[in-house]
């Protein structure tokens, strides 16, 4: 491949890596935020948010990778996050939303805290309330297929 | 019965689970897909007796399930649970036949030894365990068989790194971050935020309907008159997703295994020829 080709093809694989870095960070930061927000951290919302990401919103495992590096994510705060996910474009922020109420789930109730996450995000996103609605419905569905376990050791 | 330096400890705590890590060092030179087998009994073994004391109603679900299980449970930590579905995976290879290089027994026959200690505190609750450094059984003297060594554990590194990078990508956090201090800050800033929503009448999402959702039966959410079809699409559309990674993954490990069968099958030719130039 000549110099310049192969510089080319560099820059643009280096441009897409870095836009899903960057989507990988508002993802586990929106997920982060859910998670803990009820005050606990089960191992089944620590795995799920994984599953999300690689299989849903389809980030390679460098991105997911490079997001948690602590240089990355350990100075953005939920603000960051908002700022973020203000600027996805919609179909993104819906995937978003989706997966943030799929680990809202996971303990089978919502902390005053957890509805608070869910309606910033939402507003952030720009969701009416039937859109919102919808990615609560997609996010029930799609839990059940990621985490048919979880309901076992629930009960 | 005499078992070994690195097991023999275990009979004052579990004379089964001691007697066939003790077994599988034996093989581990000779052997290597009978090492890996008895390893696996063993892990499988270790996992029963831990779930019949967390979960009794899975005790007859299969390994990787009562592995899942007792990880959310908290009972295993990461890195035990890496260690013992290490073993399970690599069991299971052996089982269907696939072709094990010796470094590959002697890696899992290492995790074997470091779940071992945690393991009998786990199940003797407040034994004092001091667990010896682990020694590999006594090496093979032949240079052609030490190459083979040193190419065999240099896979085995590859593939440890490779597979905990897909690990930790899959994880909410990174090894390298302190989780208790990441939750505190976000559960704080998430209060702070709330006040000033609530103090400037920010809206909230219908949290009755997202109750009713977790509330409702999966079959009646997909035949909801106003959500049913596009929640089936949904869905269709997130397991063809989730079916594509899932076989990513399966991918990756077959890799694995082919490589670890081309370096074994290798050793057994370069076996046979030495034999047959004797004859």
């Amino acid at each position: 491949m000549p110099a310049l080709d192969w510089l080319h093809s560099w820059t643009m694989e280096s441009e897409a890596l870095k836009s899903q870095v960057q989507l990988a960070t508002i993802w586990f930061l929106a997920a982060r935020t859910m998670a803990v927000a009820d005050g606990n951290l089960p191992k089944v919302k620590e795995t799920v948010a994984g599953l999300y990401a690689r299989s849903i919103l389809e980030l390679p495992e460098e991105a997911c990778v490079a997001a948690k590096n602590p240089e990355n994510i350990s100075s953005l705060r939920i603000e960051d996050c908002l700022a973020s996910v203000r600027s996805l474009p919609r179909a993104l922020g819906e995937k978003i939303m989706t997966g943030v109420m799929m680990i809202a789930y996971a303990n089978r109730a919502m902390h005053p805290l957890e509805v608070r996450w869910a309606s910033m995000l939402a507003s952030a996103i720009g969701l009416e309330e039937n859109d919102f609605q919808r990615c609560c419905v997609d996010a029930r569905v799609i839990a059940t297929m990621m985490n048919p376990s979880a309901e076992d050791e629930i009960s | 019965m005499t078992m070994s330096r690195n097991f023999d400890f275990m009979e004052n705590y579990d004379r089964r689970v001691g007697r066939l890590a003790g077994q599988a060092e034996r093989y581990v030179y000779s052997d290597p897909e009978s090492c890996l087998f008895k390893l696996r009994l063993m892990v499988e073994t270790m996992a029963r007796t831990l779930i019949e004391l967390q979960a009794p109603h899975l005790v007859d679900a299969d390994l990787s399930t009562m592995l899942r299980s007792l990880e959310r449970s908290q009972i295993l930590t990461r890195a035990h649970a890496d260690q013992m579905h290490a073993i399970r995976r690599d069991g299971n290879s052996a089982v269907h036949g696939d072709p094990t290089p010796g470094p590959t027994a002697m890696r899992r026959l290492h995790d074997a030894h470091r779940l071992s200690g945690w393991y009998c505190r786990t199940v003797k609750r407040g034994a004092k365990v001091k667990l010896q450094a682990f020694e590999p059984p006594e090496r093979i003297a032949d240079q052609k068989k030490k190459d083979y060594w040193k190419k065999g554990e240099a896979l085995e590194e590859s593939i440890e790194q490779q597979r905990q990078r897909t690990r930790e990508a899959l994880m909410l956090f990174s090894d390298k971050e302190n989780v208790d201090k990441i939750a505190s800050t976000l559960v704080d800033e998430l209060k702070g935020w709330d006040e000033l929503a609530i103090e400037a009448g920010e809206p909230m999402i219908d949290a009755e309907f997202v109750a009713l959702v977790m509330a409702m039966d999966i079959e009646k959410l997909l035949e909801h008159p106003r959500f049913g079809v596009p929640s089936k699409e949904a869905h269709a559309i997130a397991e063809a997703q989730y079916d594509a990674f899932r076989h990513e993954l399966e991918a990756k490990e077959a890799s694995f295994r082919e490589q670890r069968r081309q370096l074994a099958i290798g050793e057994q030719r370069t076996g046979e020829q030495a034999g047959s130039g004797n004859e």
